[in-house]
């Protein structure tokens, strides 16, 4: 290294400004990402719910949707379903994660596999199988000559259950395997009995993750639009009034003002569901013992036969609809037949490909623009990583539909020359990769922040430019989360009908659109027949993901060895 | 025996955690099981506690069997390297909640709970959470949570080793204090053989599963039973009977009956004195000078060995000097095989 000339520090033998270009560009592409397909199509939102009949601005259209009889029923079933769908998910999901980490019995795979199922179908799949089996020609009507009617509050409810339930599962678990086992064992040492220990140190240390819950819950439910169409009936929601008003009555202005309404109680739930999170009692020591349940009769034996029967239910919902896919005239004639595979409506299975190219768009320029932002956001200045960190996470406040009816108000309209995206596969891909922004950003950054800082600096002051610290430091340790992103945005591509159910055009259209117009034109077992194809598709990127982290986590140990 | 522990087994597989291991506590006595890691002495803590079950052998306290008895009925008091107090609850919630368990009356509980603060010298942190406390504070309040129901036996497995040195010495002053104070018997697990010696009235030197040595400080310092305590409790030289027979037979006057191969003779470095002697058989290799003492490496007829000098004697690599040992400093141990040997 040369010696200092004139007594300043010597300057690194880099150029300087190449490393800033690059963390410039790093930052600067996925920052007008979002502000191009996130931010911008909200402000239209919000322009166009108050652009009055005249084109003047003002807030006529909230006075005339607020005096509405049907918004404001629409409100109260939202909250309602909300808030019934909760109570029962948390429930339910609180038993399932209580039995798989903290009681002691066989076959928890199945349930954890039973779990998983409904992640990987279209959220119209939940009223697909409730009709097979509750409808009018499902089973229980054929056996039993019930009369019953399943459209509308409690097909809705027991459908949203369904759906909601991994997530609720999840979320609840990932608290559970928090503490530390040594506690239990000091409450055991100190007199504790079971029952007691459960009341005064799980139930509050899951208090956090229980809210949490609640809250993501809560507003997938008020959010979802597949299962609501399927097998709401009349009983209309904000998700399915926000559709009438546009797709039914071509009313734009009014869908803006009920988006902007549904954005206020996700925004709220999602805020404190933030705070929650933050709020779970720090301290966690690394010395932390797991806890491992031994197995106790009087807890397990119910406890398994409460979760198996959850989870068996949750399966046996879809497992219906592939059922059902196969046979020739449900539920008259039980002969298993390919006949439902042969689809009858206009473009066939030519949608299923579309999708899938989406999907791959969707994944591959995410996971991309993800990683650039992860690099770009460690080094900027903590000022401007604090604004974009806030916009990264936003997404997830935003409901499909409200981005969805963003996205077609603003590419749909030849004021900018935007125009040019509208009815493409890429725009499609770009609303599903923002839709889900916030999840792809928060996994890609746990592996960032495993990366030992010192690691990087040990680079630098060896001479690696910034390139070659993001190639041979960065990149490894965030292999898996980049593989993990891409399988993640490629699989809630394949399913996802929120977003996308105002972008598809007659030429131009989705898998689970295609699934709902099926089920529209009342050909059940066809659309079961393209859900099980979609499933089918969804399953395999499960699988490949798992195959892949499994590789790399092999790779990585090796590593290590040598 | 006030505690008594016989023939207790425990076998993970084909691992043997604890071979037919009988050990005793008198009331009020402070003893510590002291060993390697994955000698057993966290297993014996863990049976005893109740937390673990023992695959035979039975354990008494004061004459009453604890077999069966779940931990909770059992009355004693327990304190984790990791701390692992509630999260959810305050540092007062904490303490009383052995008392709470007991259904004792609020103003007891928190009258007691102030006592304590002030014992453990932590009297304004009632209301703070254990996150909002330094390892050190944690670790006081989990003693004092231990302490709070007047337990029968106070268990310790580690309580020192997560914290920082100044820290630990500071604690492992109060404790002793405290189990001195209160007279409560105590079991401390760890394996800082210098907390062993200061803390303990009697150790327990455990190795693979069994009992190498039992007694106090002092007689497993200075009269090590094996090999295995010779080398574990600090530093020692291990001499073979044949070289002590030909080069310092004086030292021969305490051999045990027995092979001259099923004994070593065992003396520490500050028994030995160096005398520069052009006569003399040994020879200085080198001296690391450690402040106060000086440690010189010496090669002798005996083999290399280890002297720590103290004061200003003139020593230099090279040098020849005269071994001088008092016969009443050599202990003669068995000649155990060594950790891990077949």
């Amino acid at each position: 290294m040369p010696p200092p000339t004139d007594g300043t520090v010597a300057q690194p033998v880099r150029p300087f400004n190449t490393d800033r270009l690059i963390l410039a560009l790093c930052l600067g592409i996925p920052v007008v990402g979002l502000l191009l397909f996130f931010i911008y199509p909200l402000w239209i939102v919000f322009i166009r719910s108050i652009t009055e009949a005249d084109g003047g601005l003002g807030i006529a259209n909230y006075i005339e949707i607020l005096g509405s009889k049907g918004f404001w029923r629409a409100t109260v079933h939202s909250l309602q379903m909300g808030l019934a769908t909760t109570a029962i998910s948390i429930v339910c999901g609180f038993i399932i994660a209580h039995g798989l980490h903290r009681c002691s019995f066989r076959g928890k795979n199945l349930i954890r596999a039973a779990i998983v199922l409904p992640l990987l179908a279209p959220s119209l799949v939940q009223g697909l199988g409730l009709i097979f089996i509750l409808g009018r020609n499902g089973l229980l009507n054929k056996w039993f000559d019930l009369g019953l009617d399943i459209y509308g509050f409690w097909g809705l409810l027991i459908a949203n259950t369904f759906y909601a339930l991994p997530q609720a599962v999840m979320i609840i678990g990932a608290t559970l395997t928090l503490s530390d086992a040594r506690t239990y064992e000091a409450a055991e040492v100190m007199g504790t009995r079971p029952l007691r220990q459960f009341w005064d140190l799980t139930l509050p240390n899951a208090k956090f993750g229980i809210l949490s819950a609640a809250f993501v819950v809560f507003t997938v439910t008020i959010t979802d639009f597949g299962n609501a169409a399927v097998i709401g009936g009349d009983y209309s929601v904000l998700a399915t009034e926000i559709y009438s008003q546009v797709i039914g009555q071509m009313n734009f202005n009014m869908g803006a003002v009920v988006g902007i309404l549904l954005l206020l109680p996700t925004l709220a739930s999602y805020y404190i569901e933030r705070m929650a999170q933050k709020r779970q009692f720090g301290g966690h020591s690394d010395s932390a013992v797991p806890y491992v349940a031994h197995f106790t009769p009087a807890r397990d034996i119910p406890m398994a036969m409460a979760s198996f029967l959850i989870a068996a239910l949750t399966a046996a919902v879809i497992a219906v609809v592939v059922y059902a896919s196969f046979v020739r005239l449900w539920p008259y004639n039980f002969d298993l037949t390919f006949k439902n595979y042969d689809i009858t409506l206009a473009g066939g299975y030519a949608p299923l490909w579309t999708t899938i190219l989406i999907s791959l768009m969707a994944a591959a320029g995410g996971t991309v623009a993800l990683f650039l932002l992860g690099v770009g956001i460690r080094r900027a200045p903590a000022a401007i990583a604090k604004i974009v960190y806030f916009m990264a996470v936003l997404p997830a406040a935003v409901p499909g539909m409200v981005l969805g009816l963003a996205y077609v108000l603003t590419f749909n309209s030849t004021a900018t020359p935007l125009y040019l995206l509208y009815g493409t596969a890429g725009l499609i891909a770009l609303v599903n990769f923002y839709h889900y922004h916030t999840q792809g950003y928060l996994t890609i950054m746990t592996g960032f922040r495993q990366i030992p800082t010192s690691l990087e600096e040990a680079a630098s002051c060896l001479g690696s430019g910034m390139l070659r610290v993001v190639a041979d430091v960065v990149t490894p340790y965030v292999m898996p989360m980049l593989a993990a992103v891409f399988f993640f945005l490629f699989m809630r591509s394949m399913v996802t009908l929120s977003a996308v159910i105002f972008l598809t055009t007659p030429k131009m259209t989705v898998a689970a659109v295609t699934i709902m117009r099926l089920d529209d034109a009342g050909l059940t077992s066809q659309a079961a027949a393209y859900s099980t194809a979609v499933m089918l598709i969804v399953t395999a990127a499960l699988l490949a993901m798992k195959f892949i982290l499994h590789k790399i986590g092999q790779h990585k140990s090796l590593e290590a060895k040598f | 025996m006030y505690l008594n522990v016989q023939n207790l087994t425990k076998t993970y597989g084909a691992f043997t955690a604890l071979d037919k291991i009988s050990i005793g506590v008198q009331s009020h006595e402070f003893v510590c099981l002291l060993g390697p890691s994955g000698c057993g002495k966290t297993t014996l803590l863990r049976i005893i506690a109740g937390l673990t079950d023992a695959d035979s052998g039975t354990i008494h306290l004061e004459g009453q069997s604890l077999s069966g008895l779940p931990a909770r009925q059992r009355g004693f008091g327990i304190v984790f390297q990791s701390y692992s107090l509630f999260p959810n609850m305050t540092v007062a919630e904490n303490i009383g909640y052995g008392l709470k368990i007991r259904a004792i009356a609020k103003n007891k509980i928190a009258a007691r709970v102030d006592e304590l603060l002030t014992t453990i010298k932590l009297p304004d942190v009632a209301d703070r959470y254990p996150w909002q406390l330094s390892g050190g504070q944690q670790q006081r309040i989990a003693l004092a949570r231990a302490i709070a129901v007047d337990p029968r036996l106070l268990l310790l497995d580690e309580p020192l080793s997560a914290l920082d040195a100044k820290v630990r010495a500071q604690l492992r002053t109060e404790i002793r204090d405290i189990q001195r104070t209160l007279d409560i018997p105590t079991l401390m697990v760890t394996h800082d053989q210098e907390e062993a010696l200061s803390l303990a009235d009697r150790i327990i030197c455990m190795d693979h599963g069994v009992v190498e040595q039992c007694g106090t400080p002092q007689e497993l310092y200075l009269r090590p039973a094996t090999r295995f305590v010779a080398d574990f409790m600090g530093t020692s030289n291990l001499i073979e009977t044949s070289y002590i027979r030909e080069c310092m037979p004086d030292l021969m006057a305490h051999h045990p009956v027995g092979d001259d191969d099923a004994f070593v003779a065992c003396i520490r470095p500050e028994q030995i004195s160096l005398h520069p002697d052009p006569q003399g058989k040994a020879t200085i290799r080198s001296v690391t000078f450690l402040g106060n003492l000086r440690r010189v490496f010496v090669e002798s007829p005996a083999g290399p060995l280890i002297v720590e000098a103290h004061g200003h004697v003139d020593l230099c690599e090279g040098q020849s000097v005269r071994l001088d040992i008092n016969p009443q400093d050599c202990s003669w141990v068995a000649n155990t095989p060594p950790s891990g040997a077949p």
